[in-house]
């Protein structure tokens, strides 16, 4: 923040999205939105670093130089990998009646030009690839091979507007465009055909509970299709 | 022997004031207070109303100073009650006293680290180190030329990480 480097602990809970402090300044920042909601830094909202969640096969090949954070001996014990059907039965505090989801239903939602759209995780792994459009601005949500990993593009190839559907007869995961019939991976970049070399431009996106993003954004729209 | 001087002969005032039990008595609720109500408020299956949020979360950004200055006036209070308080007097003090000083301690302590645990030092590893199944999800960074993984099952358990990569400090958290 403002060129000096911060440095957070968990510090509360809000409506269970939690609440973490820095040890700079004591201000209290907000999980899900990054921003300061009291204290001297009140106001200020961290820059978002885009981040993926994949699985780790997935990963591993995307990136096989990449490092993974080393599991801490004294808390193994406490890791569980099955945590969520667990999480998902624990009560709510606050609920959205009225709207089709259910408060733990599990969405991507995402904000594009002060716009904000949740995708019913279900809906959407059905549907995968989605192309959609949130204030004009076209969409590609795409469901990995892994059938996991998930992640959201700008559905634009040299700023026109795309369509992308999944090779079906491929035995590999294969995703062509519309336009120019190119094939593209899974990280959005052009692999074969004549937009070989060109990648789509990546939408930062959020995987969480329907309750927990309807709250922070309360003009949420819901994707229908 | 001679009698003792008058003033010696002369019963004490055996109670004293009642205004420093009510000086006692806000002291310790101002100790209290300043503990207690934003570890009510900020609870975990808890709903938190926003002005209620916002209330808490200035008293325990306060709370280090007011609770030791309450503590200190409650134990320099019970020095002057204690000789002359009855039975229940001196057991009001002695309770008072612990919660003042539990108070006065736990606003300096964070209690939700002990729930869950901060990584101080994280150390990383190859991919081919790492006992993780191939299905297991992952947080993944990259910047500049370098990719880092944080698994969700860690994660969702330190839920709060702060991590250097490629010299921009970054907070991981889920």
């Amino acid at each position: 923040m403002n060129g000096r480097a911060l440095h957070f602990y968990l510090a509360g809970i809000n409506n269970q999205n939690f609440l973490m402090r820095d040890k700079e300044t004591g201000s209290w920042w907000q999980q899900i939105t990054g921003k300061a909601i009291y204290g001297p830094l009140q106001g200020a909202v961290l820059k978002l670093v885009l981040s993926d969640e994949l699985t780790f096969g997935q990963w591993r090949t995307e990136s096989p130089s990449g490092e993974l954070l080393a599991p801490v001996a004294k808390y193994t014990k406490e890791y569980e990998s099955d945590w969520e059907p667990k999480v998902a039965k624990m009560p709510v505090v606050i609920s959205f009646p009225g709207t089709e989801l259910k408060s733990r239903d599990i969405v991507i939602g995402l904000t594009i030009d002060g716009g904000d759209r949740a995708y019913p995780w279900e809906a959407f792994a059905k549907q995968s690839p989605v192309v959609d459009r949130v204030n004009g601005t076209p969409l590609l949500l795409v469901l990995g091979p892994d059938g996991k990993s998930f992640r959201v593009f700008l559905s634009r190839i040299d700023g026109h507007d795309a369509e992308f559907f999944l090779q079906a007869d491929a035995k590999d995961w294969i995703l062509v465009d519309a336009t120019t019939a190119s094939q593209w991976n899974f990280q959005g970049c052009a692999t074969s055909g004549p937009a070989q070399g060109k990648c789509l431009a990546r939408i930062p996106a959020l995987k969480d509970y329907w309750f927990d993003w309807r709250n922070y954004h309360p003009d949420t729209t819901i994707y229908k299709h | 022997m001679p009698a003792p001087p008058p003033y010696f002969s002369q019963p004490l005032d055996r109670r004293s004031s009642p205004w420093l039990w009510v000086a006692f008595l806000l002291c310790a609720i101002t100790a209290a207070a300043f503990f207690f109500v934003p570890a009510f408020i900020i609870r975990p299956f808890g709903h938190q109303a926003p002005r209620a949020l916002l209330a808490a979360m200035a008293f325990r950004q306060r709370a280090p100073m007011p609770t030791l200055v309450a503590a200190v006036a409650c134990f320099l209070l019970t020095l002057v009650l204690w000789r002359t308080a009855s039975r229940w007097g001196k057991t009001l003090l002695g309770f008072a006293l612990i919660i003042v000083t539990f108070s006065a301690v736990m606003a300096r302590l964070n209690y939700f680290e002990w729930m869950f645990h901060p990584i101080p030092d994280a150390q990383f590893m190859a991919q081919s180190e790492s006992k993780l199944d191939a299905k297991e999800m992952i947080m993944a960074v990259r910047i500049g030329d370098n990719d880092r993984a944080y698994p969700i099952s860690e994660m969702a358990y330190h839920h709060v990480l702060n991590d250097v990569i490629d010299g921009v400090p970054i907070a991981v958290t889920y």
